[in-house]
């Protein structure tokens, strides 16, 4: 009965507003007369009776105010004036809207890409029903470690009884050549064990995917597609499934694709293709066969779904048992086992759990952090600023009968307004930034995906940010907006010269430019630091080279026609025009990997306390040093002279000819390698030392001919005197004629190849991404200086026309403003340098080459924001100048 | 002023708006006559908290409001108990009694 009758009044006062306020009115005007009939009734005038009447009364607007906000669903109708209030307060301040939102924006741009990052590296869960309850092994021999021999993980899986659901052992990233009807291109896969599709229950997209009950003896070896390389490299051909293809020369069969949006167990690397394990001796030859018998190998790594009602701490005593077991079956490799499982999670399976990229995402959450208080004490202060000039507006809203909780939601209502258009604008700005960094180009030998796509996550990061954002730079100018002094405030125009408020302010910006001088400063010590890696002297030239990756293996090669195959690639590339010099080598400088050895070196016995002597390696065609401009010092070029069958021969860099050599002729001098005892190798030149890679010190390295050091996985490399583009796609046909069956992958110059994450890269990467919120920083700080100091000019308008009328000259009134900026600027910049010089010693791990306090950084940078600064408080101030005294003088 | 004196207030007023209606109907400026005249002037009710307290019990369907003449000829706008107005002038009246009594008795025992 009685919601009944509130909700009927809730409607009526809701929709019948006219209506009901008309009512109001009447019965107030009614009651007045009320009045005035009785106390004329009681002996007094006309006049004195509505005289008392109007004491008693108080104010019949705020008499109606008062009924008002008992009705029913005040609360409603109270909000959707404050917001439509709200919504004109902003559009007649297009500056202070714009100036707010675009702060809003920037603050939370920054943190959603920053957000987007963290939460596709280290949030988001593998797209696999129930991955929560998906964990991966890891073992402790002397250290802790993630792969496994497989017969140990045989062992593992027989003895684990009801702890797992399924185990799963996944051999991971071979790079193969995939050869479709003709056309061959190469594929970066993984061997798994039959159950490892049914453990993460998984569909096909498309056919089958691999079965428990896959028989793997017999018939060719089955494989299935990733969703996404069967899009990009296969055109999403839908008749895919049963077609036979080769897969290193051998014959495989298609079977099914999987679903899409899986990328394997090990995010960031994308796997393209599955095979059962069980045909990994069938398909990598010689050395492939021993994975599955080798004890002491350590090739797969091992995933296991916790069966029901198991929880992680469950399975640790489980695995303790497991451990004891297999020591107790094989006391020679079981010794110290130590078993144990984490969780997948956002899938890096590093051995301790713990994920190294957290670092550097904590580094970069730490500063965006940082951005979004920036963004907050601008718009603080920008709301401050108007407080003062809504003085008025409040104290007659306030007069009029507004209670004070209503005003104060006002001002937290534009607050919000501006909020969320500002997370709206952010999320553009988010999501434009992390595709940004999700696109840049990785030039990475090994297949990454960066996946920084927006999620339910993301958004809902975005949303609280802004809220919180909102409601931190909202509540005290609301608060301070509310408390207004009825009398001060109406009987002037609020002209306050040095309030606290102007105080609070002031401090505020001083904060903000010290904050964004911080990023600033950390974003200019990157910079340096990348430079400095740029500048690096390599010890070669990278112009005009480009780098083509090829893999006789992938085409089925063994290592005779490999050798075979060099010679005349070489000889044919050699004769295109406009080729100047090509090579073969094993590795390629910043790439993934580095070949070394241990040395026996003759007449060399290493001093007391130094390390035995070793080198690292490269084995390479004859043409090489010159194809990269490495300047051979002494002795002689290797030849194509140089075979499997003569006298093993090496050029040494000029460290290792010191190194071990020292004060002798190093030529004709005769080392050994520890894992190649048979041969012995005669130095027969020098070169000048070169980069392996871009960090630590140059090492001791020697070069081997390709013939005598045979790999199959090779870069060829042409130094070219016309242009690289034109040149590639001549030698890209020459390969593809000479051997339709050679896939050529990670083409590229060598420019680019030094762009990898072993090169400049990451350099390069926190360097753009410190820089950007730098410059952010910067913007805010800009914001907020020009908004304080012509905020506080055109409040001193009066004042100055009363100077200027009483004789004071323009460059009088310009210092007198401009100081308001100089002070905010140097105290500004002081506590900028302060938290700088501590920030920075969080950084400087990650500096290359500069001082965490590098004084020509924080000196250069400084100067460049206090610049800046002042350029934006000498606009306004100069502008104060311009004040005509008697228009000033008139003004109120 | 602490809320729940406040809360006593706002329901002591209530209870005496009822009381003061449920005799005859009344329009605003009578029911606050009559509460001044029948607490023999310990409470006098304000137009500003009368019309708020009027407009929300009648929100609530305790009173029902209709306009009328007034004694000397004016227009006014008449309140009047309504049934479940009645029944929670019992409610209210009962608890008050137990309130006045408990009140009291804790008072004697301390003198």
């Amino acid at each position: 009965m009685k919601w009944l009758s509130l909700a009927r009044s809730f409607l009526r006062n809701l929709f019948r507003r006219a209506q009901v306020e008309q009512a109001l009115e009447e019965e107030v005007s009614s009651y007045t007369e009320l009045l005035v009939a009785e106390n004329m009734k009681r002996g007094m005038t006309e006049r004195e009776a509505r005289r008392e009447a109007r004491l008693e009364m108080v104010g019949p607007s705020q008499l109606r105010e008062q009924a008002r906000n008992a009705r029913t669903g005040a609360w409603l109708t109270a909000f959707w004036q404050d917001l439509r209030h709200g919504f004109r307060v902003l559009r007649k301040n297009p500056v202070f809207t714009l100036a707010s939102v675009l702060t809003f924006a920037i603050g939370i741009g920054a943190n959603t890409t920053i957000f987007s990052m963290v939460n596709g590296l280290l949030l988001r869960p593998i797209p696999v029903s129930g991955s929560e309850r998906l964990t991966y092994l890891v073992q402790r021999r002397d250290h802790w470690r993630n792969s496994f021999s497989y017969p140990d993980f045989e062992d593992i899986r027989r003895n684990a009884g009801k702890t797992f659901s399924n185990l799963a052992a996944v051999r991971i990233f071979q790079m193969e050549g995939l050869n479709i009807e003709g056309k061959s291109q190469t594929i970066w896969t993984e061997y798994v064990t039959t159950n490892f599709f049914s453990m993460l229950e998984l569909r096909p997209a498309l056919g089958s995917l691999i079965a428990p009950t896959e028989n793997v003896a017999g018939s060719d070896p089955v494989m299935v597609l990733s969703h996404s390389y069967w899009k990009t490299h296969l055109g999403a051909d839908p008749n895919i499934c049963g077609r036979k293809a080769t897969l290193n020369g051998r014959a495989v069969t298609i079977i099914g694709v999987a679903p899409e949006g899986f990328r394997g167990v090990t995010p960031v690397f994308e796997t393209q293709g599955y095979l059962p394990i069980g045909a990994y001796g069938l398909m990598q030859g010689q050395h492939g066969k021993d994975l599955l018998t080798e004890r002491t190998g350590d090739g797969v790594l091992v995933f296991g779904r916790l069966a029901d009602g198991v929880s992680l701490e469950n399975s640790q005593s489980a695995l303790a048992v497991i451990a004891r077991r297999l020591a107790e079956q094989n006391p020679e490799s079981g010794k110290n086992l130590l078993l144990s499982a984490h969780f997948l999670g956002g899938g890096f399976l590093s051995p301790n759990g713990a994920n190294p990229l957290r670092v550097v995402t904590a580094l970069f959450f730490v500063l965006s952090g940082l951005l979004l208080l920036l963004a907050s004490a601008n718009v603080a202060n920008l709301l401050l600023v108007r407080a003062i000039t809504r003085n008025r507006e409040m104290a007659i809203r306030s007069a009029l009968g507004a209670v004070r909780v209503r005003l104060i939601r006002q001002v937290l209502i534009e607050t919000m307004l501006l909020g969320i258009t500002g997370c709206i604008g952010g999320a553009i700005l988010g999501a434009a930034g992390s595709r940004l960094i999700s696109g840049l180009p990785i030039q990475s030998d090994l297949p990454i995906v960066f996946d920084f796509s927006f999620d339910w996550r993301v958004f809902a990061y975005a949303f609280s940010a802004a809220l919180l954002l909102a409601l931190a730079s909202g509540l005290v100018p609301a608060l301070r907006a509310a408390r207004v002094n009825l009398n001060d405030a109406l009987r002037e125009g609020s002209r306050g010269y040095s309030s606290p408020r102007q105080r609070l302010r002031a401090v505020l910006v001083t904060a903000q430019v010290g904050g964004s001088l911080m990023l600033l400063i950390v974003a200019g010590l990157f910079v340096r630091s990348m430079q400095n890696v740029e500048h690096t002297d390599l010890g070669f030239d990278t112009n005009h080279v480009v780098n083509f990756g090829i893999d006789s293996h992938t085409a089925g090669y063994d290592e005779v026609r490999g050798r075979e195959f060099d010679r005349q690639l070489l000889e044919r590339i050699r004769a295109i025009p406009g080729v100047e010099f090509a090579s073969v080598a094993a590795t390629v400088p910043m790439g993934p990997e580095i070949l070394g050895s241990a040395l026996k070196i003759e007449g060399y016995q290493e001093p007391a306390g130094q390390p035995k002597p070793a080198a690292e390696m490269n084995a390479v065609s004859s043409g090489y040093f010159s194809t990269m401009r490495i300047p051979i010092v002494r002795g002689r070029d290797i030849l194509d002279s140089d075979t499997e069958g003569s006298q093993r021969v090496a050029l040494v860099n000029e460290l290792m000819a010191q190194t071990y050599w020292a004060g002798q002729d190093p030529i004709g001098r005769t080392f050994v390698r520890m894992d190649d005892p048979e041969h012995t190798w005669k130095v027969i030149g020098v070169v000048k030392n070169n980069r392996s890679q871009l960090l630590g010190p140059i090492l001791p390295a020697f070069y081997a001919p390709m013939a005598q050091n045979y790999r199959s996985r090779q870069t060829l490399q042409v130094r070219t005197s016309s242009p690289t583009a034109a040149a590639t796609k001549m030698i890209m046909e020459v390969v593809h004629s000479f051997e339709p069956a050679m896939p050529v992958f990670d083409v590229r110059t060598m420019t680019q190849s030094l762009n990898t994450p072993d090169g400049f890269m990451l350099f390069r990467l926190a360097a753009a991404i410190a820089s950007s919120f730098g410059l952010m920083g910067l913007v805010l700080a800009v914001i907020g200086v020009y908004g304080v100091v012509s905020y506080s000019a055109a409040q001193r308008t009066h004042e100055i026309g009363i100077r200027i009328a009483l004789g004071a000259r323009r460059s009088q009134v310009l210092r007198t403003v401009l100081r308001q900026g100089v002070v905010i600027v140097l105290f500004g910049s002081a506590l900028g340098i302060a938290t700088a010089i501590a920030a920075a010693r969080l950084v400087g791990s990650f500096l290359v080459g500069v001082s965490a306090v590098d004084p020509a950084t924080y000196v250069g940078v400084s100067l460049l924001l206090a610049a800046i600064a002042l350029l934006a408080s000498f606009i306004p101030a100069f502008r104060a100048t311009r004040v005509d005294p008697m228009l000033a003088l008139r003004y109120e | 002023m602490p809320s729940n004196q406040v809360e006593l207030l706002r329901g002591t007023l209530d209870m005496l708006i009822l009381n003061a209606l449920a005799l005859a109907p009344l329009h605003g400026l009578g029911v606050s006559q009559r509460i001044e005249q029948v607490t023999r002037g310990t409470f006098q009710v304000k137009p500003g908290s009368l019309f708020p307290a009027l407009h929300r019990m009648e929100e609530r369907g305790w009173l029902k409001s209709s306009w009328g003449e007034s004694e000397n000829n004016r227009r006014a706008k008449y309140y009047e108990l309504t049934r479940a107005g009645r029944r929670q002038l019992e409610t209210e009246t009962r608890r008050w009694k137990q309130i006045s009594v408990a009140v009291g008795r804790a008072l004697e025992a301390n003198s």
